[in-house]
This record gives C-alpha cells, sequence and structure tokens, in this order.
C-alpha cells in the first residue's frame, strides 16, 4: 500500500519535471499585442498602409515646418522677414527669429530640424513598407508612393531652402542616415525634382479624398512648377503651373477673396484635415487677437504699407484691432479663432493663386509679356485693383514680386524664400531690420545635430 | 509547440494540479487516521519550568517523536502532559536553549532553561531557492519577521520595512491611503528612473511591482497605485531582502536591484489555536507647515500693490479690496488636511494540524478613511489559506498557499495639500448658513466642490502557489513550484458636473467619468532538483532547476462624458460619448536554468556558487539568453580551535566576500520589435499608425557587477553582534535610449549604452542584549548605511537629451539650479550668478549648480524591552539628507497665496537683508527673480530627520486570569515623533502638494486560545 502510493508520488513529480524540463525552446518568443502591427503587416493591408501615410498629414499639419502653430514657418520666418511684428515674451525663441538674432542652440530650430526629419523617415518607411508588400493592389501601391515621394520632395523642399546644403535621405536606415553628411543645394534640388517627376507620373488626377486632403497628380505638379521657378528652369515652370492651371473642371478661380480659404473652395490644390471635427485653422488661432496690444505677434508696419488703400485685400484678409490709442493689425484670410460646429475652413498648403504668379514670373522671363500680365492680373483683379500697367519684363517681374508678397503673406514663409531666391534679400531686409546681416539667409544646424553627427559640419556661416 | 496548451491557460493548469494535492490528501488522511488507534501505556506528570530565578510561562514541552502531544507552561511556569515513563521530553522556548529532559518514570519534574544568546545564528534564511542558516551564510541577507511587522499599524508591508534594514532605503509616496513607495536596495543603479525597482517573490512568486492604475484616474496621487497593498502585512511570516551577488545572482536578470522574499504564515503543528486580533486607531498628518495668519498676510498683500504702484485694487483681488471679510482667519491645513483618519483592522486565523498535516485558515478585514473633508475610505478585506502534507515517511511533501484581497477605495479627485497652504487665510467659510457650498458671490473657488467627485477603485488580487517535493533517496530531492497570480483593478474617476462653480451654467452633459480596467496574470512553473550529501569533512549541498514564466497584462482607459443624469456615472453606457483614451496589452515570457553548488568544509570554510541562465522575451532574437553568476566565500574563524581556546570571548567571527554579475530587463515588452503603433491623433477622423520605434533588435541586458566584502562577529556568547559590509555595485550597459541625431527621423534608439552607474557603500549593523536578567529583558539593535551613488561614464553626454540630467562624476539622482546669491541691496529682488558672465541669466548656461538628493547616509535604532509580560518596542529612522524645502514651489511672495511664516522676512527698503525678497504682484522682475529662485539652490536644504518611526507597548494579560486564553493588548504609534530643522511639511517624502505620510496611533487587542 504504501509504496503504491509513493510510486504514485515519484510518478507525480517526475512526470512533472521532466515534462518540464524538456520543454520545448521558443518559449520567449512572443507574438504581437493588438495595439501594434508589424511594419510588414501594416503594408498587407490597403487600411492600414493608408493610415500609415495619413499620420505623416497630420504629423505635417501638427509640428515642424508647415505646421500653422506659430512653431511653423508661416510664423517664424514672418517674423525673421519683414512681414510680421513680435509683441511676446522677450524671451521667447520666436524673439531670436524676430530679432535675427537666432543661436545655433535655439530649441524651436531643433523641432523643426527633428520634426522635419521625423516625417521624412516616415514617408521613406512608407516607400519601402509598399514596395516590398505583396499583398497590395498596383493602384493602391502607387497611390501611397506617389504620396510618400511627394511628402519627401516637399519637406526637403523647405528644408534646403531653410538651412541650406541639407542631408537628401531616402531611407530609413539609422545606421547611415545618423552619419550622413550635408548634399549640396544643387543636388538636392536635383533629388526634389525626381521625386516629385516620379509623384505627378504615380499619383492619380482624383483626389483620394473629396476635401482634397490628401495630394493628387496636380499638387505634385504645383509643388514641382515651384521647384522649377526656384531652379529657374522658366519654360519647365510655366508648363507645370499651365497643368495644374488648365483643370478648369477640378479648380475654378473664385468670384470672392473671402471664401478663398474656406474648405470648399475650388482654388485650393491641397489643404490639411483638421485633428477634430469641427475645429479650424492652427492659423486662425494663433494670427487673430481681440485685444491689444497683440499677445504675440502682428502684421508689420512694413507690409501693411504696401497695400493700396483701394486693395481689397487689405479689407478682407487683415483686420485691425484698436484699443483707443494704439491700433494693430492681424492677419485675417482664416477667420475663424476656434472651434465651430463643423469645420469652415482648413490649413490650405497649395493653393492656384501661387500658380498663376509662378505662371507670371516664368512667362516674364521667356518673353510672354501678354501672358505675364493676364496672370498677373487674375489676383489683381480678385483684389479689386486694375489690370496692371507694367510694360517691360522687368517692370512686370518687379510687379510680380509685389504682388507675390501681398497675396502669399503668412503662408509658409514665401516672402523669405523669394526674397533669397532674386537676391534681393539683403538690399530690402536691412530697412526694416536692423540686425540683418547677410549671412542669416542660411538659418543655423541645430547645435545639438553637429554634436551628434560631426559629419554635418561645417555650421552655416555667421554662426 | 505543445507549450501553448498549457501556456494559454495558466489557471487550467492550476486546477490540475490543486486536484491532484485533493487525491493525495484522500489517501494520506486514511493513513493518519489508521495511526491513531495505536495506544500506549501513560500517565501524567507534573512540573515546573524557571530560567533559575523566575518562573517562566509559555513553554513548550513536548514528548519527543509525539509531536501531537504537547503542553505549554501557564503563568506560573507549570505544566502537566501525559507521558509513558521512557519518554523523553523536548522543553523549548524562544530565546533559551532547547533540552531533552527523560522522564525515567517520575511524576514530577523541575526543568531549569537557560539563556541561549546565539540562536538567531542558528536561524534558517529563506535565500528565495534554497535556504542556509544564519551563521553559515556567504550573502547579504537582510530580514524582518511577523515580530516586528505585527508592532506597526500600517497597510502596505512596505512601510514595516523603512530603518530595520542596512542598505534598503524605502521612502512613501505620499499618505493618500493605497499609495505607494519608493524602495530603492543599496542605490539608483539604472538611468532609467522606471528601472530601479527590487524583484518580489511572495511563496516563490513573482509578483510584478510594476504600478497598477492610469495616470488618468490618479491625479490624487504623485504615483499610480502599487500592487504590493494588496499584501496584508498580519500574514506574512518574514521579508528577506537578498543584497550581494551571493544571494542575488541565482535570481539572475532580474537580481540587480536586490530581491524582497515575502513569506507568508505557516500552519503549525500541535492543538488547533484560533486567535482574532481587533484593532483600532486614528492617524493625522505630522505636522502643519507655519504659513501667515489673516494680519501678516494682508500686510504683505497691501504692500505688494504699493511697491507695484497700484492704489486702486484690482477687481478680483477679493481678499484686500473689500470683497472678502478681513477680519477672518482660517487655517486651511485645518480645515482641508486637518481631519482624523480612522483605522480599523480585523483580522483572525485559525490554525493547527497534526505531524503531518497542518493548515492556516485567516481573514481580515481593514478600513481607514482620510484626513480629508468628505467621507472617503479605503478597505481592504482578504482571506489566507495554507495547507501542508507530508507521507508518514516524511519522503513526499506538499504545501499550498493562496490567498485574495479585495480593495475598494474610495478617494477624493484631487489631494488637498496643496490647496491649503496657498488658500488665502481670511478666504470665506466653505459653507454658508444653510450647509450649502459658499462660493461668496462667485468670487471664491470653493476647494470642497471637487468632493462631489471621487476616485473609486475595486481591486482584486488573487495569488496562489503549490509546492510539492519528493525524496528520492541518497541525498536527491525533487521537487515542483506552481504559482498564478490574477490582479484585476477597476478604476473610476467621477467629475460631475456639480465639481464646476455653478456659475459656469454647467449641466450634466458636461459630467465625465475616466474608466481604467486592468488585468494583469502570470504563472509560473519551477521544476527543482536539490541533492546533499556529507562526504568526510566535506558537507555538499547542490540544486539545479529551471523557470517558466508568463506574465500577461491589458489595460483600457476609456471617457464618458454626457451624461443625463448624476447619478448615472458609474455606468458608462448612459453617457452621450465614449472615447477610449488608450488601450494596451502585453506578454512577457520568461525563461531560465539555475543551479547551486555549496560547499561547507567542518563549518568553518564555505564556499557557494550560483549561477542562472536567463531567457526573456523583452529581447530580440539572439539577444534573448543571458548568464548569470557569483560566487560567494565565507571563513568562520571563531570555529578554529585556537580562538575558542585562547579568545574565547569572541563567539563568532565571520569573513564573508562574494563577487558576480546580475542583470537588468525591466525595459518594457516589445521593444525589440519593428512596429506601427496607433496614434491618438486624427486625419480625415482616422487615427493614424505611426512607425512606434527605430528599429533595433540587437540590445541585450544591462548588467550589474557586485562586490562585496564583510565582517560579522559575535561577543560574549553573542550578547554583542556586528556586522561590517563594505560593497560596490557596477552597472554598465545601461540600456537607454541612446541619443541619435534627428536625421534618423528619431531623437533615440533604444540601445545599450557603455555608460557605467557606480555604488559603493558601507552597511553596518549592530545588536546588543544589554540586560537579560530574571525576567528582564533589553536588546538593542542599530543599522546604518551609506551609499556614494556616482555616473562613472557615459558617451556623448553633452550631445545628447540627457545633459541637462546627469554629470559624469555625480550621483543620477542630482538636480542643477542656479546659484542664488542673495538680494539685490538696491531693488530688493533675487540675485543669482551669471556663470558664463554674459550678463544674462539663462537656464542653459546658468544653471550650474549641483544639489545631491541622495540621502548620505540612514539607519535606524530599535531597543525591546521586556519584563515579565509586557513589551516595549521603538525604533527611531534617521535620514541625512538634502531635499527641496518650503520655497520650492511657493508662488512669489505677494501674489494672491499664502506663505511660509518665514516670507516675513522681506526686503522693505535699501539695505534689507531679507531674505525673501520684496513683496510684488505683478513687477516683472520679481516675478522672473522668483522663477529663478525656485529652480536655485535656495529652495533646496537640509532635510535631515530623526523619527519615532514606531513604538509598540504591549501586556500580556496573566493567564491566572485567561486560563487557557492568551489576550494581549497593545498600544503602537507610527511616526510618533519627528526631530527636524526641515520648514516644509515632512522631510520624509519629497513631493510638494500631497498629504505626507500621517502620525498613527492604534490599541488593539489579541486573543488566542
Amino acid at each position: 500500500m504504501k509504496t503504491n502510493i509513493h510510486n504514485r508520488y515519484a510518478a507525480w513529480v517526475c512526470t512533472a519535471i521532466f515534462s518540464l524540463l524538456s520543454a520545448c525552446s521558443g518559449f520567449t518568443d512572443v507574438d504581437l499585442p493588438s495595439s501594434q502591427l508589424t511594419a510588414t503587416a501594416v503594408f498587407e493591408d490597403k487600411t492600414t498602409a493608408t493610415a500609415a501615410m495619413l499620420d505623416i498629414y497630420s504629423k505635417i499639419r501638427d509640428k515642424g515646418l508647415l505646421t500653422g502653430y506659430n512653431s511653423g514657418l508661416s510664423c517664424q520666418l514672418g517674423l525673421y522677414a519683414d512681414e510680421l511684428t513680435y509683441y511676446g515674451n522677450t524671451g521667447a525663441s520666436q524673439a531670436n527669429f524676430y530679432n535675427n538674432t537666432l543661436l545655433q542652440t535655439n530649441a524651436a530650430l531643433n523641432e523643426l530640424w527633428n520634426s522635419s526629419y521625423n516625417q521624412i523617415y516616415a514617408s521613406n518607411a512608407v516607400i519601402e513598407g509598399v514596395n516590398a508588400s505583396t499583398a497590395l493592389a498596383s493602384a493602391d501601391k502607387q497611390q501611397l508612393l506617389g504620396e510618400a515621394l511627394f511628402v519627401r520632395a516637399l519637406i526637403h523642399f523647405y528644408l534646403v531652402n531653410t538651412f541650406g546644403a541639407i542631408p537628401y535621405l531616402t531611407t530609413t536606415d539609422y545606421k547611415s542616415n545618423s552619419k550622413v553628411s550635408r548634399t549640396t543645394e544643387k543636388l538636392v534640388y536635383e533629388q526634389i525634382k525626381k521625386d516629385l517627376e516620379l509623384a505627378v507620373d504615380l499619383l492619380p488626377k482624383t483626389y483620394a479624398a473629396s476635401d482634397r486632403t490628401r495630394p493628387n497628380k496636380f499638387a505634385a505638379k504645383a509643388v514641382l512648377s515651384r521647384v522649377y521657378l526656384y531652379m529657374q528652369l522658366w519654360e519647365e515652370a510655366s508648363d507645370a503651373a499651365s497643368a495644374v492651371l488648365n483643370q478648369t473642371d477640378l479648380y475654378s478661380w473664385p468670384s470672392s477673396l473671402n471664401t478663398i480659404f474656406e474648405n470648399q473652395s475650388l482654388a485650393t490644390i491641397w489643404q490639411f484635415s483638421p485633428a477634430l471635427n469641427g475645429a479650424n485653422t492652427y492659423e486662425g488661432n494663433i494670427f487673430i487677437f481681440l485685444q491689444g496690444p497683440p499677445p504675440s505677434v502682428a502684421i508689420s508696419q512694413d507690409l501693411l504699407n504696401t497695400f493700396s488703400s483701394d486693395d481689397l485685400r487689405k479689407a478682407q484678409w487683415l483686420k485691425t484691432v484698436s484699443n483707443g490709442s494704439s491700433a494693430w493689425v492681424h492677419a485675417y484670410k482664416y477667420k475663424r479663432q476656434s472651434n465651430t460646429g463643423t469645420s469652415v475652413e482648413y490649413s490650405v498648403i497649395l493653393r492656384l493663386a501661387e500658380q498663376y504668379l509662378i505662371r507670371a514670373e516664368s512667362r516674364a522671363h521667356t518673353g510672354d509679356l501678354i501672358g505675364a500680365k493676364q496672370d498677373l492680373n487674375m489676383t489683381r483683379n480678385l483684389a479689386g485693383l486694375n489690370n496692371t500697367s507694367a510694360v517691360s519684363a522687368e517692370e512686370i517681374l518687379q510687379e510680380v514680386m509685389m504682388e507675390r508678397r501681398k497675396e502669399l503673406f503668412t503662408e509658409f514663409g514665401h516672402r523669405f524664400f523669394d526674397l533669397k531666391r532674386t537676391g534681393s534679400i539683403d538690399e530690402i531686409l536691412v530697412k526694416t531690420k536692423p540686425q540683418w546681416n547677410t549671412t542669416d539667409k542660411l538659418l543655423p544646424i541645430p547645435e545639438s545635430e553637429l554634436l551628434l553627427n560631426p559629419n554635418l559640419n561645417p555650421q552655416n556661416e555667421g554662426y | 509547440m505543445n507549450y501553448f496548451s498549457f501556456s494559454k491557460d495558466g489557471r487550467a493548469l492550476y486546477c490540475l494540479f490543486f486536484a491532484g494535492i485533493m487525491l493525495s490528501f484522500s489517501s494520506s488522511f486514511a493513513g493518519i487516521s489508521k495511526r491513531h488507534f495505536k495506544t500506549i501505556l501513560q500517565h501524567q506528570i507534573q512540573g515546573t519550568v524557571t530560567d533559575g530565578t523566575a518562573p517562566l510561562p509559555g513553554v513548550t514541552i513536548a514528548v519527543k517523536g509525539r509531536s501531537n502531544n504537547n503542553s505549554i507552561t501557564d503563568y506560573n511556569g507549570q505544566f502537566s502532559i501525559n507521558v509513558s515513563p521512557s519518554d523523553t521530553l523536548t522543553v523549548s522556548f524562544l530565546g533559551f536553549k532547547t533540552i531533552n529532559v527523560p522522564v525515567e518514570g517520575k511524576s514530577k519534574i523541575s526543568i531549569v532553561l537557560h539563556y541561549d544568546t546565539t540562536t538567531l545564528q542558528e536561524v534558517k534564511i529563506n535565500a528565495g531557492y534554497y535556504s542556509v542558516k544564519e551563521k553559515e551564510r556567504t550573502g547579504n541577507i537582510s530580514r524582518i519577521t511577523a515580530k516586528d511587522i505585527e508592532t506597526q499599524p500600517v497597510t502596505n508591508v512596505l512601510a514595516t520595512m523603512q530603518g530595520r534594514m542596512p542598505g534598503v532605503n524605502i521612502i512613501q509616496n505620499t499618505g493618500m491611503a493605497g499609495s505607494g513607495f519608493t524602495v530603492e536596495i543599496r542605490g539608483t543603479n539604472s538611468l532609467r528612473t522606471s528601472a530601479n525597482s527590487p524583484l518580489y517573490i511572495i511563496d516563490g512568486v513573482p509578483y510584478s511591482s510594476q504600478s497598477i492604475g492610469s495616470s488618468y484616474t490618479s491625479g490624487n496621487m504623485p504615483a499610480q497605485n502599487s500592487p504590493l497593498n494588496s499584501i496584508n502585512p498580519s500574514d506574512i511570516s518574514s521579508v528577506e531582502v537578498l543584497k550581494d551577488a551571493d544571494a542575488t545572482a541565482i535570481y539572475g536578470s532580474r537580481g540587480a536591484n536586490g530581491v524582497v522574499l515575502i513569506s507568508t504564515k505557516k500552519g503549525r503543528e500541535g492543538k488547533t489555536v484560533f486567535s482574532i486580533d481587533y484593532s483600532n486607531g486614528i492617524g493625522k498628518v505630522t505636522r502643519y507647515m507655519d504659513v501667515m495668519d489673516t494680519p501678516s498676510y494682508l500686510a504683505m498683500r497691501r504692500e505688494a500693490f504699493a511697491n507695484d504702484g497700484t492704489s486702486q485694487y484690482p477687481a478680483n483681488a477679493y481678499d484686500v479690496n473689500g470683497t472678502w471679510d478681513q477680519n477672518r482667519n482660517t487655517n486651511w491645513q485645518k480645515e482641508l488636511i486637518g481631519g482624523t483618519a480612522e483605522y480599523t483592522n480585523i483580522q483572525s486565523s485559525f490554525s493547527g494540524g497534526s505531524e503531518h498535516t497542518q493548515f492556516l485558515l485567516s481573514g481580515n478585514y481593514s478600513k481607514e478613511t482620510t484626513v480629508f473633508p468628505g467621507s472617503f475610505n479605503y478597505v481592504r478585506a482578504g482571506g489566507h489559506t495554507n495547507i501542508n502534507h507530508e507521507s508518514a515517511d516524511k519522503r513526499f511533501q506538499v504545501s499550498f498557499s493562496a490567498s485574495y484581497t479585495t480593495q475598494f477605495s474610495s478617494l477624493p479627485l484631487v489631494d488637498f495639500t496643496q490647496t491649503a497652504l496657498r488658500l488665502p487665510p481670511n478666504a470665506p467659510a466653505l459653507y454658508d448658513e444653510n450647509g450649502n457650498l459658499n462660493w461668496q458671490n462667485n468670487t471664491f473657488q470653493n476647494p470642497l466642490a471637487i468632493l462631489n467627485g471621487e476616485t473609486s477603485g475595486n481591486t482584486y488580487d488573487f495569488l496562489a502557489n503549490t509546492l510539492l517535493s519528493y525524496n528520492i533517496s541518497s541525498g536527491f530531492t525533487a521537487s515542483g513550484s506552481f504559482g498564478y497570480t490574477d490582479l484585476d483593478q477597476k478604476q473610476m474617476n467621477l467629475q460631475p458636473s456639480t465639481i464646476y462653480n455653478p456659475s459656469y451654467g454647467f449641466g450634466t452633459d458636461q459630467s465625465q467619468v475616466i474608466s481604467n480596467l486592468m488585468n494583469r496574470s502570470s504563472w509560473i512553473i519551477e521544476p527543482k532538483l536539490s541533492w546533499s550529501k556529507s562526504l568526510g569533512n566535506i558537507a555538499i549541498d547542490a540544486l539545479a532547476g529551471s523557470t517558466f514564466q508568463q506574465q500577461k497584462g491589458d489595460q483600457l482607459v476609456t471617457l464618458s462624458k454626457g451624461f443625463s443624469s448624476n447619478s448615472l456615472l458609474r455606468n458608462p453606457a448612459s453617457a452621450t460619448s465614449n472615447s477610449i483614451l488608450s488601450s494596451d496589452e502585453n506578454l512577457y515570457r520568461y525563461q531560465a536554468f539555475f543551479a547551486r553548488i555549496n560547499f561547507n568544509w567542518e563549518g568553518r570554510y564555505i564556499l557557494n556558487f550560483t549561477g542562472r541562465r536567463d531567457g526573456s522575451s523583452r529581447f530580440g532574437p539572439g539577444r534573448q539568453f543571458a548568464n548569470f553568476g557569483a560566487v560567494g566565500a565565507a571563513w568562520i574563524f571563531s570555529e578554529n580551535k585556537w580562538m575558542k581556546k585562547q579568545l574565547s570571548f569572541i563567539s563568532f567571527g565571520k569573513i564573508r566576500a562574494s563577487y558576480g554579475t546580475t542583470g537588468n530587463d525591466q525595459i518594457g515588452d516589445y521593444q525589440f520589435l519593428d512596429t506601427y503603433s496607433t496614434t491618438a491623433t486624427k486625419y480625415q477622423g482616422l487615427s493614424g499608425l505611426q512607425p512606434s520605434r527605430l528599429y533595433n533588435a540587437d540590445f541585450g541586458w544591462e548588467t550589474n557587477k557586485k562586490l562585496e566584502l564583510a565582517l560579522e562577529a559575535g561577543f560574549l556568547e553573542d550578547r554583542i553582534f556586528t556586522s561590517f559590509s563594505l560593497f560596490q555595485n557596477r552597472s554598465s550597459n545601461q540600456l537607454v535610449g541612446i541619443p541619435l541625431p534627428g536625421t534618423t527621423g528619431f531623437s533615440s534608439i533604444q540601445a545599450n549604452l557603455d555608460a557605467e552607474v557606480q555604488n559603493r557603500g558601507i552597511e553596518f549593523m549592530l545588536r546588543t542584549q544589554n540586560i537579560q536578567y530574571a525576567g528582564f529583558k533589553w536588546t538593542t539593535s542599530f543599522n546604518l548605511t551609506s551609499i556614494k551613488n556616482e555616473l562613472l561614464s557615459f558617451p556623448r553626454l553633452e550631445a545628447s537629451t540627457y545633459k541637462n540630467q546627469f554629470v559624469i562624476g555625480q550621483p543620477l539622482n542630482l538636480t542643477k539650479v542656479y546659484h542664488y546669491t542673495g538680494l539685490d541691496p538696491l531693488t530688493g529682488t533675487y540675485q543669482f550668478e551669471d556663470v558664463n558672465k554674459d550678463g544674462q541669466i539663462t537656464a542653459t548656461e546658468d544653471k550650474k549648480t549641483i544639489k545631491n538628493l541622495t540621502p548620505k547616509y540612514y539607519g535606524g535604532l530599535q531597543n525591546h524591552f521586556q519584563y515579565h509580560n509586557v513589551e516595549l518596542d521603538f525604533l527611531f529612522q534617521f535620514v541625512k539628507q538634502e531635499s527641496f524645502n518650503e520655497n520650492y514651489a511657493n508662488p512669489m511672495p505677494g501674489t494672491m497665496s499664502n506663505q511660509p511664516i518665514g516670507v516675513t522676512g522681506h526686503w522693505q527698503q535699501e539695505g534689507d537683508p531679507g531674505p525673501y525678497q520684496g513683496y510684488s504682484v505683478t513687477n516683472s522682475s520679481r516675478t522672473t527673480a522668483n522663477t529663478r529662485f525656485i529652480q536655485s539652490d535656495a529652495s533646496i536644504s537640509d532635510a535631515s530627520f530623526i523619527r519615532l518611526k514606531n513604538i509598540s507597548l504591549t501586556y500580556e494579560l496573566s493567564k491566572k486570569w485567561t486560563k487557557k486564553v492568551t489576550c494581549r493588548l497593545s498600544l503602537q504609534g507610527q511616526n510618533v515623533l519627528t526631530f527636524t530643522k526641515y520648514k516644509g511639511i515632512d522631510p520624509e517624502f519629497r513631493v510638494s502638494g500631497y498629504v505626507p505620510p500621517l502620525k498613527i496611533y492604534t490599541s488593539s487587542i489579541q486573543l488566542s486560545f
């Protein structure tokens, strides 16, 4: 009896122990939780692959160069050039933009740089993921590849214009990306051009989202026409702009200034979807103020003076706030400062007016002065102004620059870039910006970046 | 892949084993009942037991070989027992040498017991996978037992360890019921602040100390709930803390920060004992901060406005502009944190058993309220059971322990401490004459409105463990340990519209509830084979085993908004909108092989080798396994014959040393995977997917090399016993986010950084038996720890995001602050050192003064007095440290916020010494100066303290009166007295704005029969 019991115990214990000791290896390999997907799985399904792409747009909307917040270029370069005057806290990093006293340690620079490359990383991840995908339909692959290439080119475009020679990154490999050197501006432009031309081929004419919040073929074309313009390839710039402007079934020139920035506008080529239903733009939120003195920024006196009194843009895109003794003016392109029942305004990144002005400038350079004037009159007439009186190519070009300043103010640093590419920046800015220095044309590469990757040396001149 | 069948369902597996145990009982019970038929010729004998002078009550008299037959001496030291003439009596009593007395046919026996001061050296210490005699251990293990735990009226087991163990620094996070503790064993090892917790093991089952709860529902505490609150201190028989390499290396990858072994109470052989313990007590905050009264406060406000040149008080300056009664004077600390918390605790247990089967059943209920207004409370109720059984030939043993604990808490949404310190002393009454909340015509944000909300939590925790062992023969024993834990928590943060000022006009559509649902379950299986053998002079102990463990967790946090009525808040289904704030799940698997071999040569030379090979799912393929090991050696020189003869006053002497490696895998799950995670931000109304991180599968274990050298010595039969340890722990291969340039798309990548952190220190312990004479006993024990923490290396620190956090050559727990240079005599504003002399004070360039917030040394002094049946026990805890003082986080003097009383010493005119700057409300240079002052060395000062942490007086009623019932009455106090120069609210804890640990007094009665 006793022996029996013990045999049973022994059997129990031994079976338990030996079955466990022999448990197979691989025990410590675990499956993924349902809140995460492997990179491979993301690109095996259209919905998840699209979610990866859409997240890049929301990142661009919320952070970095193109955000409408005051950390984006619209505000920072507006202050840096002559569009905005700063009224905020003197210790803030924006004050250094306004005073042209940027240091390479400025925290805002870090954010611009880091979020841009994060967005580029995400685009490269989409490109690599889509290319490796075996399950995505080829139309979906083309759509996503086109969008990712478009984003990659766009961000690099703003980076090269802000920081000069910068690394053009086409891979997610952190080992190589952490040791990259700077690519010359010329090569960066070649890459941008290449990516955009590819995107134009890949993207369909129709918008993937009816509210134009994802770029189509003509969004890529529109950026391409700007890139050609900056590269002084006048014919190409003019043709690309025409390609966009000729899409009359998609785009049409509005009859009033007031609705241009509303989300139904047919003059919009590409705009950001807001984070919440009912939300309007960050631009509206940061530029509009109700009482003076302004809490942060206001339109500069210099910009205000360029508008003639009969220019409707002065009345409709600017607004004066007075406290009885003093008055200040804020940008009023976006009219909603906060949320509405349903969203009325989206942040517009690409719109027709710029294409007309690109074509006007290109045509003036190629000698098509009549065509140039026609294009120039588009924005003038909408603003209630008469046809231009310019005659010579030179006069037209001057008029175009003036028109660009008035039409595109506080939109992603157009003014600053225009002054740079036309070579007039030192001559112009020295008038209103006492601390302006010719080396200020380029912003400094963040110091921490140079410390972490010495291959990015030398720092831009003057810092 | 057959392991999936059991890995997926630990519960099923558990049931299977449980059923097996039941089956084995049925046969063995039969065996027991059979043996009871055996009859022996017996007679009753009587006797007395004394210590030579006085009778000893409570001495156990047992008959050798028949341990179910025993007796206990009464108050007069007398006993009677049935024996047969040839029996031998075994007489034992704690603190005395056990003796055997043959009956030899006598009917009256007088027994004299001799004090044994060396018994503590014979105690078996739990070292986890094995146990070792205190005197023969080669590693560093500190221990407290139920005796120390019982004297303390606290609800968390970690609180009972405070001040009692060298090398163990424990800080209570807040005095709010159910809050957690920060535990650091021998300093901070990891650069990641979240990775410095020790490994907790309860009866062999690892218990995750990762906080439960969610930041969304824990606004009333500085840190989220600690799961260790589930453990009822009265169910614990001992807590051992393993510290050096010799003791921790067998826990391999999880031993870097030390190991805390918690053993619960077990059933004991002998007659069935029922005991019940009831205690009741009160708690108050340890002290108030001295703040201004109304006259000084209003004088400050008026002066501030005058300084700013404001003659007309602004409309919202209700305190000075006449809106509020300027004669009211309230110390808001009394109103808001000055309540009395009530403590009730009932514990009962039922235990006993035969030689082969013992059991213990216990239940407990405790309830505590808070010091805040409103009726809030925290209730814990649970049960614990233990059953042990061994076969008749003692070769097969099984032990089963389980406990189930429920916790129900209902706590305020916020901690009122900060409001209590800042509210102007002339602020209006909280209630109007009708008993409604007073808003004083919308000029007063009534702090009590928040009482309409609540953070409620239900936590259910189940923990079970079965240990089977079989003595195979020839020194081999096979055993298996099977454990299961399951923790569920549901927290709700109820924010009804009534927590807002009614003038906002918020209806119930603005009411919202945040719910947190979490579950964490784990199982562990540990088969083990041990072997012991004596080969001539050498005794060998060896063991080998393996571990399989899985932990699964998930958490869902939801926000429900808009209710038709505030009484429906607890039902999220009645909300108009429900959204998910976070949803998370994780799976952790762990596998290991461990071994130990111990050589003991004549009890003089001991060599101990331990090792472990660990695999963890937290690492990528090829990186999952790593080896850890240690060697420990001890030389008990007092066993030397020459020593015994010539230096007989040295009763014990041991030198021991150990060296080895342990690891740390506290990095979170799935970090090595290339994944996308969902984001909360939306585009086109859809949530996005973003790359979770840069993909690096090539990171491995953090390693911690520990070196220890110690001397232990006992003098005069161990009446004086001391131990002195020197240790050095170096953590390298630190797992951190290695800083990367932004061009990589991320700022860092999870990888091993070649940074090294060192903790070097000494631990000293002294235990003396000062008096032991005729029923009077006085023992003292003292411990002291001093640790120097240092960051030895950190490649490219200056370029990394850690550059403002760490400094090479300095401890990890530092803060960089401005150096305060005094008041500007002309303007009366604070001034700071301009380190780089650029004429500006900037955070990056001028916050260069380094303040070390690590304690310089800490320890405790415990005294125990016993006179017959009265016992007095008290513990002083002391800490030498610097910490943030009353200036930290203090709003500018002059603004609408009350101030520490010391602020009356301020600048008024040129040349005034201050120390505080001139009052102001809006002066921008003073505002800036005050912001810097808070971040300067003026906000850090000495926060050393000596605290009477615990005092307990126990009286055991004479058996003359109580007969068979043992009745003990006791009075206990916690945090009773504090001696400190610190002017903040409490020096012990570090977080401002939360209620500090409370001062608690309880009285209790314990009956057992």
